[in-house]
């Protein structure tokens, strides 16, 4: 165990745990499933743990995010029959959870088609491309912390946020064309 | 500089990640190109529309429950193993304990109020985006307008200040509202960011400085003074948000 004294524990929390929300965003969008995402930020939380003493960086966040990464990723290799990796299949992700979500509880009957409509397209993207749209829109990091995490130069960061948003764009121009005919 | 070179780059200048030179160039191209001017338009509303609708999925109390018990029984383990240590470690740990609770019970009791302004925050910034709003009633970049035309409008007076020289140029003010409370908003602008600073009035909160958080991708600043309430709100970066909020919290 490296951790050498009791106050790392209380460390640990103050600059780890505080991240459960992000982590399990993260998880949750990259595994597409509520179980999946909450086994692999166990996973990802016993990981940093015994890694904390020795080898996280600066910034225990993106360390963090990094290892949550890693444990999503893992959890879908070895769960393919459960984790959808492949085709995203909408009947399957109802809307049930997403009312789950922190919507605001004003929001409309519109904002909710809204919601639902964007979690598909975003979950439909290739997970390299859903990553960085998570980490940049959700979590509002800069592209160099988003490069430490997802572990690319910020170059790509850069390339992937670029196609990713065109990917999206192109699902938003068909379903506004699909509506309007 | 070319549209291909401007396709390259706009994310990442839309993302603020461009050294000033280059935000220039791909600034001045926008001008003379209507064609790259329709693709950064249709990324702004694509941003706008994920950061205000995409779904934030937070850990559910299951998973705090268990990530907080694991660190607690890897902890307990170790005390186990160094029982013949001195108390004055229990008795720090036990001090430590207090206090986490009672930032804990702080945050508990003053959390949902502050989140669900903040979450009305957010909900005005983004319909004063939409297409179909007006983002000022009263667009001037003298404050000498602004400060007046609030007169009779709403029963409090805000700050109003220009700060062109800090690189905010002030745009005009509207009339706006935080959930149901009535309020001044006034509207500055940063490099191609829109902030909204959202004022009313504050009740019986004392001053307080300034403190940012992130919701839905939106940085939002808020700080009380003179009795009134004020939240600036943007997508841009932290640092720029903070500033502007120390500018308009200052005496000066």
């Amino acid at each position: 165990m490296s951790l050498q004294k009791d106050s790392d524990l209380a460390h640990f929390k103050a600059t780890v745990i505080v991240h459960l929300d992000a982590a399990y965003n993260l998880a949750r969008w990259l595994t597409r499933d509520e179980f999946s995402a909450e086994e692999a930020v166990q996973d990802a939380c016993l990981r940093a743990f015994r890694a904390f003493g020795s080898q996280r960086g600066p910034n225990v966040k993106a360390w963090f995010m990094a290892v949550v990464r890693n444990a999503s990723l893992d959890w879908i290799k070895q769960n393919k029959w459960r984790a959808t990796t492949d085709e995203y299949d909408e009947e399957l992700h109802s809307a049930a959870d997403l009312s789950r979500s922190n919507a605001t509880p004003e929001a409309d009957a519109i904002q909710h088609s809204e919601s639902l409509w964007l979690r598909n397209c975003i979950a439909k993207l290739p997970h390299e491309y859903r990553e960085v749209i998570v980490l940049r829109e959700l979590e509002d990091l800069p592209y160099k912390e988003i490069s430490a995490i997802v572990n690319v130069p910020i170059g790509t960061v850069m390339s992937r946020l670029a196609r990713g948003r065109d990917l999206l764009q192109q699902q938003l121009t068909e379903s506004q064309k699909g509506s309007s005919s | 500089m070319n549209c291909t070179h401007a396709h390259q780059i706009l994310d990442a200048w839309i993302d603020n990640e461009l050294d000033g030179a280059t935000s220039t160039q791909i600034a001045l191209h926008l001008k003379e190109c209507s064609a790259c001017l329709a693709l950064k338009t249709g990324r702004d509303q694509l941003r706008l529309k994920v950061r205000a609708h995409a779904p934030y999925f937070n850990a559910p109390t299951s998973l705090r429950h268990s990530a907080e018990s694991f660190t607690g029984k890897a902890g307990s383990t170790r005390s186990n193993k160094s029982n013949k240590k001195p108390s004055w470690r229990m008795t720090g740990a036990l001090i430590s304990i207090t206090a986490c609770m009672g930032v804990l019970a702080g945050y508990l009791i003053g959390a949902p109020a502050e989140n669900s302004m903040r979450e009305q925050v957010v909900g005005s910034h983004v319909a004063s985006l939409s297409d179909t709003q007006q983002l000022v009633a009263v667009a001037s970049e003298d404050r000498h307008i602004i400060k007046p035309w609030f007169q009779g409008k709403i029963d409090f007076a805000p700050a109003v200040k220009e700060l062109s020289k800090e690189g905010f140029m002030l745009q005009g003010a509207r009339l706006d509202h935080v959930g149901e409370r009535p309020a001044a908003a006034l509207v500055y602008r940063i490099r191609n960011h829109t902030i909204n600073v959202f004022v009313w009035r504050a009740g019986d909160e004392r001053s307080a400085a300034p403190v940012t958080t992130v919701v839905r991708g939106f940085s939002v600043t808020s700080w009380t003074n003179g009795g009134l309430r004020y939240s600036a709100i943007s997508d841009v970066n932290r640092p720029d948000l903070e500033r502007l909020a120390q500018l308009l919290n200052s005496e000066s």
